[in-house]
Order: C-alpha cells, then structure tokens, then sequence
C-alpha cells in the first residue's frame, strides 16, 4: 500500500497508523497504543446520534432487535454484519425512511423517533444511498445545488430564478471540491464514472452542511482504484463529520474505522474498536469464518 | 429571456405572430376565429396539464374537473342576471379552483402512478355525475351565461368579450403570459426542486425537502390555470356543459400533450394545434374520421419518441 498524502499530515498520526497497520508488524504495535489512547479520547467527545434499544419488526420478523449505539463526532463509526443483518434497515431508520417499532432515536439530545423524514436532513443528517441516487439528467454542479439550495432558501418561490445567487453556486462548488470533483462540474452526472457518481453523492450530501453522514455501502461494485480514492475521501472527512459507515469491504472497514459495530441478525454483536473486533472470537465464528488469518 | 432553448425561441416567434395575423385573414368568418379561440383556450388547459405529466411526473385523468369547475364555479358565484367585472372573477375563479385542488390534492397526491391516474379519474367522474345528474345546475345540458362580465379594469375597457376577434386577441394574450408562467415557474428554485422530486423522490426527501408539499403546490397552480381556460371556454360560448368535465376531455387533452412532447410546455400549444388541425381535416374528408386520427395519433407518437418538440429540438440542434 503506497503512503497517502493524508498520512505524511502529522496531526492524522493516529489514522496515518491505522492506515499502515497492515504493513508492518512494528507500525501494528504502534497502532495499537493508539487505538487505546483514542479510546480513551472518545468516551469524552461528544456523542452525536445515538439509539436506545431500536427495534424494526416486519410482522414476526425481526429485521433490528434491541440495537442500542453511540456514534460520535468527528468518528467514523463502521457497521459491518453479514447479509440481512439489518445494517441497512439501521440506517434507514437512523435517517427517517422506517418508523422504528421501539426504541429511540436521539440526535443532539432530542429524542427524533416522531419527526418527518425530510426533517432529518434539515437537523444535519445526510445519507448516501446503497445504489446510486443522484439526478442522472443533470450536470454534477446542478445535483449538488439541489442539494445546497435548502440552507439558501427560496425553495417556495416560483419567481426567484434558479441561477440568482452566488453564494448557492459556491456552496456547491465547494462541495464538489470536498470530493475532488471540480473537473466534472459541468458534466451531466450520467456521463461520469460510476466511482465518480458515489463521490457525487457524497458530494450531494456535504452539500446538505450536514453534521452526520450515514452512507450505505459508498464502495459497493468498485475496482481497487476506485475504493482508494472513497477511503482516502472518508478520511479526510472524517475529521469533521460524525460518519456511519456500512460496508461490505472489510479491508476498508477496518481501515477507517475508528469504531466498529458487529451485527447478525438484526442482534447487536459487538461494538468496539477494529482490534477488539478483530480479535473477538464470537466475531470470527459469526462472520469472518476461516481462512481470514490474514487480517 | 425566458425562452433559453433556440428550439423553444424559434416556436414562440414564429407562432405567435402567426396566430396574431391569422385572423386578420378570416374576419369575415367568424367559424373560424371562434375555432381559433377554443383551440388557444384549451391549448392553455393543455398547458397545464403538461406541466404536471411532464415536469412534476404527476399523471392525472381528472384535470378536465378544474376544466369545468372554471364555468361552473363562475355560473355559481356570479349573480345571474348583472355584469361582473371579469378581472375579479377571474381572480375569484382561480383561487377558488386552487383552493378545491388543495383538498383534492391532499387525498390524490398520497399515490402515484397508476394509482394516481385511477383516482383523480374517479374524482373527476364523480364531479361530472354530480353536475349532470343536478337540476341546479342544468343536468346533462349544462347552463347558459346570460351577461357576461364586464372588462373594464380602473374605469377603461379595452375590450368586449362579445366581439369574438377582441376576445381571441385575449386569449391569445393569455396563453402567451400562461407560457411565460411556466416557463419563470420551471427555471425557478421552485422549479428546480419540483423537478428533482420528478426525477428522484426518495433522494429529494433524503436532502431534506418535504415532497409532498411540492407536489401540492404545483397541482395547485395548474389546476387554477385549468380552471382558468375552462372559464374562458364557458365565456366563449356563454354556456357550461358537463361534457367539459368528461374524461374525455382529460384524456384528449393528454394525448395532445403527449403529442407536442412532454414536459416542454411549447409542445403544449404545439400538440393542441396538430391534434385539432387533423381533426377538422379528417372530419371533413370522412364520417369515418376517429379510424385515421387513431393511427395518426399511434404513427406519430411511435414516430416522434419525444413527441413534435423534439423533432423541433433536433432540427433547430442539426441546424447549428
């Protein structure tokens, strides 16, 4: 694995380690203290979103039993489970698509079990989508503006043209530019690559000011080059962004996250960090199966 | 300024001034000029429900019930027998029709699709059975207007509604400005939004807009702009008829709607002006006329995917 740019940045040390852990035996040891000492610095940081004994029943079946969690700021929280965990119907509810059948949902201190769907976003809730979920008939600056405009405003008015503000085109610029997407700001979005359409989305939801990013699978059917380019992106915003992320990759889990959430069906398993998770021998035996020395 | 697509530019100079010196060819006929107008008042109908098929993907049978509730609701507030100024029943008319689509809205826009299609139709059906099973209201005959309004607008009339060339000129007027309304509507913020609820729901509910509440809002507005051009169909003749309500007439209306090419407002008055072009021909060459306007219909719309505006686009692109 060739060193990142993000990971000569002294003040990324800890994710730097993370990142070369699976290098070298020596950068492990190193990472290791890190992880304690980052343990330790975030039971103190803020908690952002949290769920007290969610539950989703389909009828008799239960798609999320008694899941309760803590995702804090400026972490990436990674949630990982074998296929019909419910790691999507999590999210799906962590972002008001499905009423939960119990259970709260708590962000910033309010309890927003009962609030619309579209509310989520507006309290600083993004979500990226498991498949691919932009505007295909527009250009990339134009799905980020629809994102943006919320916070402009002016969403109710049928006689402000669409173009008049300035500060609305910057918004979205400057999301583009989070993801590393300026080149293709005039492109329709269906023209693009379809790694650079997950960035879009991302995009689409910094747009948004969010202060939590919940994304589905941002990785999901890309080539190796691809998902280094979203990992490097995650980690950069992960200094600024409380993220759930669920993931398949487990390389790039593990990789990024700076906790990590176990799930098998619906039941929570495990939460902890990468370490704690690796080496759980419940994991192992649920998920990972053999042949998985490797990391 | 608001016609940005050449395509669009072309169209609207060439058909308007077009439409402005037409009549001046036909004024000893006054067949014709009447033609002319109902054919621009239901092209503004047209309009509206192009907005909503094609811009906000909501699909409806029943927008011909605003269409009818326009005479209707004039013959029911308007005093019978003493001539009302046109300016405020017209603002009445159109408030009142946005404010029956806001109720009917809130019940039809909590489906979509199909689902939506069969229940603004049963709406609808339901409104028609009601007008013309109610003696009130004439039955299956309908009313007559017996005074029309007066035009008058701060003392000064600048026309009579009774001189059928003035009132062409009027609705000519009116579909231009009804053009122009949706055209500010769909490039505003308004406009952008509405149209990524179009193309995306989900990810626009996930970006923190209430969907609903867009979608309501534009059903609101072309139904008052239905309602508006079943007004002006009502005065035109001075008689409402249920048959303005049939479903008939919402389905006729989307096909033209399909024919000028969805969603591109131009297409609208396009769409309209074939539609009854081919219909007063083939009428006249044959008792037979529905077979040929069927397979018209059928060849062109498989013919033209995006209907007459997109074979204007791609003329107006090739030129270029």
């Amino acid at each position: 694995m060739s060193e990142s740019p993000l990971s000569q940045s002294p003040s990324q040390l800890s994710q730097a380690n993370l990142a070369e852990a699976d290098d070298t035996s020596e950068a492990h040891a190193i990472s290791e203290a890190h992880a304690a000492s980052e343990a330790h610095a975030r039971s103190e940081s803020t908690v952002v979103l949290e769920t007290e004994g969610l539950c989703k029943y389909w009828g008799g079946v239960k798609a999320l039993d008694n899941m309760s969690l803590r995702f804090h700021e400026r972490s990436l929280h990674g949630i990982v489970g074998p296929n019909g965990a419910g790691k999507s119907t999590l999210l799906n509810m962590l972002c008001g698509t499905y009423k939960p059948t119990a259970g709260r949902i708590i962000h910033n201190g309010d309890c927003i079990n009962d609030i619309r769907p579209y509310d989520f976003a507006r309290r600083g809730i993004g979500r990226g989508f498991q498949k691919t979920n932009i505007y295909p008939q527009v250009t990339c600056l134009e799905n980020c503006c629809i994102a943006a405009q919320r916070r402009v405003g002016g969403s109710f008015n049928i006689f402000l043209p669409k173009n008049s503000s300035q500060l609305l085109e910057e918004m979205a610029d400057q999301a583009l530019a989070q993801v590393g997407l300026e080149s293709r700001r005039d492109e329709i979005a269906s023209h693009i690559s379809y790694g650079e359409q997950r960035q879009l989305e991302i995009a689409m939801v910094l747009a948004t000011a969010p202060s939590v990013l919940l994304l589905d699978e941002p990785m999901a059917g890309m080539g190796h080059e691809e998902s280094q380019l979203i990992i490097e992106l995650l980690k950069t915003l992960k200094k600024d962004y409380c993220i759930v992320l669920v993931e398949h990759d487990m390389d790039a889990v593990f990789e990024l996250s700076d906790q990590l959430t176990v799930m098998v069906n619906g039941q929570h398993l495990i939460t902890g960090s990468v370490e704690e998770v690796r080496d759980n021998s419940k994991v192992k035996e649920a998920y990972l199966g053999q042949g998985d020395e490797v990391i | 300024m608001f016609f940005l697509k050449k395509a669009e530019n072309w169209f609207v100079w060439i058909f308007f001034p077009l439409a402005l010196l037409l009549p001046l060819f036909l004024e000893q006929n006054e067949f014709y000029v009447n033609k002319l107008t109902s054919v621009v008042i239901f092209a503004m109908f047209v309009m509206s429900l192009d907005y909503l098929v094609g811009r906000c993907g909501m699909i409806t049978l029943g927008h011909s019930m605003f269409y009818g509730l326009g005479g209707y609701l004039f013959i029911m507030i308007a005093p019978e027998y003493e001539a009302v100024n046109f300016w405020v029943y017209t603002f009445y008319i159109c408030v009142i029709a946005a404010l029956i689509a806001l109720v009917v809205g809130v019940i039809v826009l909590r489906t979509s699709g199909i689902y939506m299609i069969m229940i603004t139709l049963a709406i609808a059906q339901m409104c028609f059975y009601f007008f013309s099973d109610s003696v009130e209201f004439g039955g299956n005959d309908g009313l007559f207007i017996f005074t029309k309004p007066d035009t008058s607008l701060f003392g000064l009339s600048f026309f009579n509604l009774d001189d059928p060339m003035h009132f062409y000129y009027f609705c000519l007027l009116s579909l231009f400005n009804c053009l122009v309304f949706w055209k500010v509507v769909t490039g505003s913020r308004f406009g952008r939004i509405m149209e990524a609820v179009k193309d995306n729901p989900a990810r626009t509910t996930a970006l923190g807009y209430n969907v609903f509440l867009f979608r309501l809002i534009s059903y609101c507005m072309a139904s008052a702009l239905a309602a508006y051009a079943g007004y002006l169909f009502a005065l035109q003749y001075g008689y409402v008829n249920p048959s303005m309500m049939s479903w008939q007439t919402s389905g006729t209306a989307l096909v033209m709607s399909i024919l000028g090419g969805m969603g591109s407002l131009y297409g609208a008055i396009l769409g309209t002006v074939v539609y009854e072009g081919l219909h007063y021909t083939f009428e006249h060459l044959t008792q037979h006329w529905l077979l040929l306007m069927g397979s018209m219909i059928i060849a062109m719309v498989m013919l033209f995917k995006s209907g007459l505006a997109g074979v204007i686009d791609n003329l107006v692109e090739r030129r270029k």
